[in-house]
């Protein structure tokens, strides 16, 4: 057996299927493409919804005055933020595969004056620039699913926190109920592009982000991946019956 | 579309806007105290010259860009 005749490895890019080294700068392509339009866009596409969501992941991780973030896939802060105004005094990383998406982030930040406490670093979930153990908590919302093998990026989660850090992840999930999924497959897959179109003049990047959600493993599968990379007391919560989900673990 | 823009009452010359002049925000160098080379974990070295963080033991130079580390291999340069 040689090298030669292995067939490529290959992942998904939405539905299609892609060479494993191409999904990154796909990826990329995506987010870079729709940087100064990615807040309106979420606010768009899930009614507002999507700050209930990152409120009740804050309720859940309660911030600590001291406490470093690592955020990753955190581009244009929006976790971030969240996170240092609860705390009161903690400090924060943004990490982002996307440049344009982290200065966009930058912006916000010094409108808010939290410039001090915030640093943004261009990196990879599944090689990240940090040190064992540098890190209290770890997040990622709605960046897990376009990581081409996320249970590297959850090792690599485990790798960079404190004997007692805290992971936490949002992500898109499955509601449990036929007839809901269905209508919602409906608005995702007839709508989202659409409007996609036009805020952001990039249909396909949208079309990207339907698929992608449809691609991601279910509230139990991604529990068993969360306890695999090593984390205790994994635990999940759906939120808006399962359009959601928040996913918890301890590295204990 | 550009709503939001109307607060400033309108485009003066680029030389003369604040905003241009503005410098892009320098690479804060306490992030070396916590970054490490993807790569190897090692440490890093800053070359504010060439605007790069050096991983020697991995042979590459990553690039700063406006101030934000790129820590990514396939966009580090490749030191002989």
């Amino acid at each position: 057996m040689t090298d030669e005749t292995a067939p490529e490895s290959t992942t998904h890019f939405g539905y299609q299927t892609v060479p494993e080294a191409e999904k990154a700068g796909r990826v990329r392509g995506v987010f870079s493409s729709v940087a100064s339009r990615y807040d309106v866009m979420n606010d768009l596409m899930s009614g507002g919804i999507h700050r209930l969501w990152k409120d009740a992941m804050m309720d859940w991780l309660a911030p600590r005055p001291g406490q470093r973030l690592l955020d990753v896939a955190g581009g244009t802060g929006d976790i971030a933020f969240r996170f240092l105004r609860r705390a009161g005094d903690a400090t924060a990383t943004v990490l982002d595969l996307t440049t344009p998406m982290l200065e966009e982030g930058r912006k916000r930040a010094e409108a808010e004056a939290l410039s001090d406490r915030l640093d943004w670093v261009t990196g990879d979930a599944m090689a990240l620039p940090f040190d064992d153990a540098s890190f209290d908590v770890y997040t990622i919302s709605f960046g897990i699913r376009n990581v081409t093998r996320p249970e590297v990026a959850l090792s690599e989660a485990f790798r960079v926190l404190r004997p007692g850090g805290r992971l936490m992840v949002l992500e898109f999930s499955r509601v449990p109920v036929p007839m809901l999924q269905k209508a919602y497959d409906l608005y995702s897959f007839n709508v989202i592009p659409r409007m996609g179109q036009a805020v952001t003049g990039d249909r396909d990047s949208y079309q990207y982000l339907v698929e992608s959600i449809r691609r991601f493993p279910d509230q139990e599968t991604f529990l068993a991946m969360v306890r695999a990379a090593g984390f205790g007391n994994a635990a999940y919560r759906n939120l808006s019956m399962g359009v959601a989900c928040l996913h918890s673990g301890w590295k204990l | 579309m550009n709503m939001e823009r109307s607060a400033e009452p309108h485009d003066p010359a680029p030389s003369h806007d604040p905003q241009a002049q503005e410098q892009t925000p320098a690479f804060d160098r306490r992030m070396l105290e916590f970054l490490v080379c993807p790569e190897t974990h090692a440490p890093l070295s800053y070359d504010a010259e060439r605007q790069e963080l050096v991983s020697r033991a991995a042979h590459l130079a990553y690039p700063i860009r406006g101030g934000i580390p790129v820590m990514l291999a396939d966009e580090a340069r490749q030191l002989d």
